[in-house]
Order: C-alpha cells, then structure tokens, then sequence
C-alpha cells in the first residue's frame, strides 16, 4: 500500500459512513441483483489515542448506519472490520480515485492476511458471515462516494 | 393401496356427485396465516404451528408434505435417514432462503471480456488452479444428490438447501471450466491425490462421515482457497469470480458447522466417529498440500510469475497455510469438536516454503 498523496478523509467521524449507506440506499439496483444480506458489522478506526468505531447493520436490503458505537456489549457485531486511520484513509481514497477497490484494496484482499486490517469475530459463523456477504459488502464499500462504474469490479 | 380406477366414483362424478372428502374431513391443520417477514414470506416465516413442528424421528417414509393429512396405505419410499439430528441445522432455513436470494450467473455476471493478456507462465498458473477447482467443486453436488433420496422428507428443509449447495457447485464447476479456457490457457493436470480425496467422500459410508468430510474439512479448506484466489488474482474478473463463489463455499461450511453441532449435541458419543473421519480426511488433504499441482499454481500468482515464486509465493502461501488451518480448527470448535489435539493437518505450511527455498 502506498500512503503518498492521500486526499484528506476524515474517516474518523461518521460522516462517511453515513455518506455510504445513503449512497448504497440509493442503489437498490446494484444491491438487489447481490441478494439479501444479514450482518452486524462494526467498523473500527484506530488512532494512535482513540478508537472510533461504527456500527453498520445489513438488513435484509436495507442499510443503516447507528452511528459511533460506545459498546461492543450492547452493539454485538458479528464481524468487525479494524485497521489503522491511515489504512482505512488509504482504502477509501483508492475507492474514491477508481469509483471501485482497485485489486490491491478489496476488502478480502487487505484483511486476509490479518494485515494491514483484520476482519475480527468472535464466533466463526459470524466471522463466516464476512465471507457470505463478500460481493454485497465491497459493492457497499465502493459506494463510499458518488458513484461511478468503472473500478475493478 | 390400490391403483386401479373407481369406477363407482367415476360414475358418480359423471352425475356431477362431488365426493369432497378432501373439503371436509381433512385433519391438517386449518387457519394457519403465515405473515412475510421484511424480504418476503420466508421458510421460517411459514414454519408455525402444526407446521413448524419437525419430528426427532420421522412417523412415516412417504414425500406426503410434512403436516398434510396422510393416507395410512402410502407406499414406502425407502428413505434411510430419518431422524432429525442426522441432517439437521439450526441455520438450514436461513441458509436455504439467502442460497435462492443470492445466486449468479457465470455467464452474465463475469465480465469475460475484460480479461487481460497474461504472461504465459501466470496463464499457466491460473489455468492449472481452475482446472483443480473445477475437479473439486463438482463433488459437492455429487455428494449432496448422493445422498438426497435417502433424507426423509420430513427434513424437507435440510433437502432444499442441498439443491441450492448442488446448484453453488455445478456454477462453481461451470465458471471455473470457463476461466480455463477464455484465455488460451485450457485445462491442465488432474491428480490422482485430489480423486483419492474426492472419492473418500463420494463413497463415505454414511451422511456424517461424507458431511463431515466435505462441509466442513474439503469446503472450509476451499473456502480459504477461494480467499487466497481472490487476494492472487490477476485481474478484477477473476476478484468477481473468487468472490462470488466465496458467498456460495460460506455457505456451505455454516451449514456443516452447525450440523455437526446440531448432531453433537444430541449425541455426543459420536465425537470419536468424527474424528476418525476427519483424521483420515486430513491424512488425504495433507498430501494433497503437498502436491506441485495444487500448491505452486497459488505461490506463482502470489508472487506474479515463476521467477520472485520461491522467495514472495512461498511465504505468501505459507501464511495463508494457517489461516486456512486455524479458521477449520476454529469451525470445528464452534461445532463441539475439539481438533487440535487430534490435528494431523500441517499447522502452517512453512515445510512449503523451505521446500520452495531449497530448489
């Protein structure tokens, strides 16, 4: 991975992820033709002080995003997708510079080796899940910004 | 029973003298309404009531629909699994409903035309792999079909899934055949080793030893193999492909997770048959790793050709090597089955990488 030239995301406030779900919303197309999909995913920035985590729930069709999540106990995800803040930056601006993961960013590829992020569970069905869902969660991810066709899909 | 005409019915019928037997003497349950939850009307959805109720031990060996009102003279239809506990999972109706909502299609979801001119050596690579996972994938229809008309059809539930894993796999089988040849790779070797472990589970001797086999060691294991192909892959075409046949092989392996945890809990005193079954399935799978076919196809694309292979492929694979063990280890005691004492499988692939090394 190359950390050179990163536009600035602030991917530590909810915002984007809220800009996800909203944009993923307004593509039942793209995400009907996947099938339905049922997850709890919770999404973790780590920060050299803090960790920012969001909660995420696949629902059928529908997305939603609950915002910063204080408690793992109370949220209970089934997957949680953890990497550093510069890790994440760097998978959302090669998302947004190609409308898709290029084939170094996916998110299989960046979590397989438990480096440069992890896909954590604590119960492997839930962990299975992650795999379950694979195409519908990177079609979520690219839509982190508008979206536009053309990425390595 | 009998099958000849009634003649007097017949008769009667034509005088327009309806019998209505079925309108008015029916002991199924009446009144049932079934409410569709938020992505339609689900399996779950319609398994209330009388309805909902699946036997430890089915009554009866007949395909009458479980909870209809049965004839006490319908024929035996021969089914030799009829308890419960030997097919089911308290995910099969999940799994079931998001197989049917979740299929693809080979040939209009792959962009084939989108597949880039490979180096040869890197052609070669992903040829050999298809080829292998061509071989492999179909045994878990074959497996499935097998042993589908033995299942009581009390468990219908549990059968509907096995058609969708027998659909997964003739996709699986189909896509991977077409990656071979959109390329100008063609097929390339098929090894006797991965037939030797196909056929211990095509020949299993029972639904747990060839489930255990195959839902759980085979499929978990190329579940991983999909992961890595994904990671390996030289083009976003063949991400698409390893990806959507990921969805389909996790699956599978929840399915066969929580059977095994299903049957364990209703009888653990068949733990020790299923780690015979799987330490003679890992004795199989542990010469398979071992073999060029299988192993160095991934460590060539890993590494991007033959040349960087032994230095980048090899410790690439030998990391993926235990991830693929620890995840299986884990499945296996999310199921009730503690493996790691009994582990024969490698737990990492390191022998891989000094054996890469050394040439």
């Amino acid at each position: 991975m190359t950390t050179t030239q990163l536009p600035e995301i602030d991917v530590k406030s909810r915002g984007w992820v809220d800009q996800m779900i909203v944009n993923a919303t307004n593509d039942t197309k793209s995400f009907s033709h996947l099938g339905f999909a049922d997850l709890r995913l919770a999404l973790e920035v780590v920060d050299l002080d803090h960790t920012y985590s969001f909660g995420v729930v696949l629902d059928g069709y529908d997305f939603d995003c609950l915002g910063e999540i204080d408690s793992f106990d109370d949220f209970q995800p089934e997957v949680t997708l953890s990497g550093t803040v510069e890790v994440w930056r760097e998978m959302l601006s090669n998302i947004k510079a190609h409308g898709a993961a290029d084939t170094a960013h996916t998110l299989n590829t960046l979590t397989i080796a438990e480096f440069p992020m992890q896909a954590k569970s604590q119960d492997p069905i839930g962990r299975d899940k992650f795999f379950r869902y694979a195409a519908t969660l990177q079609e979520l991810f690219d839509h982190a910004f508008t979206h536009q066709k053309g990425g390595d899909k | 029973m009998t099958s000849t005409p009634d003649i007097t019915y017949a008769e009667k019928l034509a005088k327009g003298e309806l019998d209505l037997g079925w309108l008015r003497n029916v002991s199924s349950e009446w009144g049932v309404r079934a409410k569709p939850s938020k992505i339609g009307l689900t399996l779950r959805d319609i398994a209330i009531g009388s309805y909902g109720i699946i036997p430890d031990v089915a009554p009866r060996k007949t395909m009458a629909p479980r909870g209809s009102d049965v004839d006490s003279d319908v024929p035996d239809m021969g089914y030799t699994i009829n308890t419960k506990a030997e097919v089911w999972s308290e995910n099969v109706m999940e799994l079931y409903e998001e197989a049917v909502s979740r299929q693809w299609s080979a040939t209009r979801d792959i962009a084939w035309g989108d597949i880039p001119e490979l180096s040869p050596d890197l052609e070669h690579a992903m040829s050999q792999l298809c080829t292998l996972l061509s071989e492999v994938e179909m045994v878990a229809a074959d497996f499935p079909a097998k042993w589908l008309w033995r299942i009581n059809h009390d468990y219908v539930e549990t059968k509907m899934f096995l058609c969708t894993q027998c659909m997964d796999e003739a996709r699986h089988t189909e896509v991977f055949r077409k990656r071979a040849l959109v390329n100008g790779g063609g097929l390339g070797k098929a090894k006797a080793v991965v037939e030797e472990f196909l056929k211990l589970i095509l020949d299993a001797s029972s639904y747990d030893e060839g489930s255990a086999l195959m839902h759980l060691l085979g499929e978990g294991i190329v579940l991983s193999l999909f992961r890595a192909g994904e990671l390996i892959s030289p083009s976003p075409v063949e991400k698409q492909i390893f990806r959507l046949c990921m969805q389909d092989e996790a699956r599978h392996v929840a399915y066969g997770t929580m059977h095994l945890k299903y049957r364990l809990q209703n009888d653990p005193s068949l733990a020790e048959d299923f780690h015979a079954f799987l330490d003679r399935g890992e004795e199989i799978m542990t010469t398979l790793l071992s073999t060029p076919e299988v192993v160095e196809p991934i460590i060539v694309l890993a590494a991007g050709g033959v040349e960087q292979a032994a230095e980048i492929g090899a410790a690439a694979t030998g990391m993926l090597g235990q991830r693929v063990v620890e995840e299986y280890l884990q499945r296996c005691e999310r199921a009730g089955l503690d493996r790691r004492s009994r582990l024969t499988l490698p737990t990492d692939l390191d022998w891989v990488s000094q054996a890469l090394a050394s040439k």
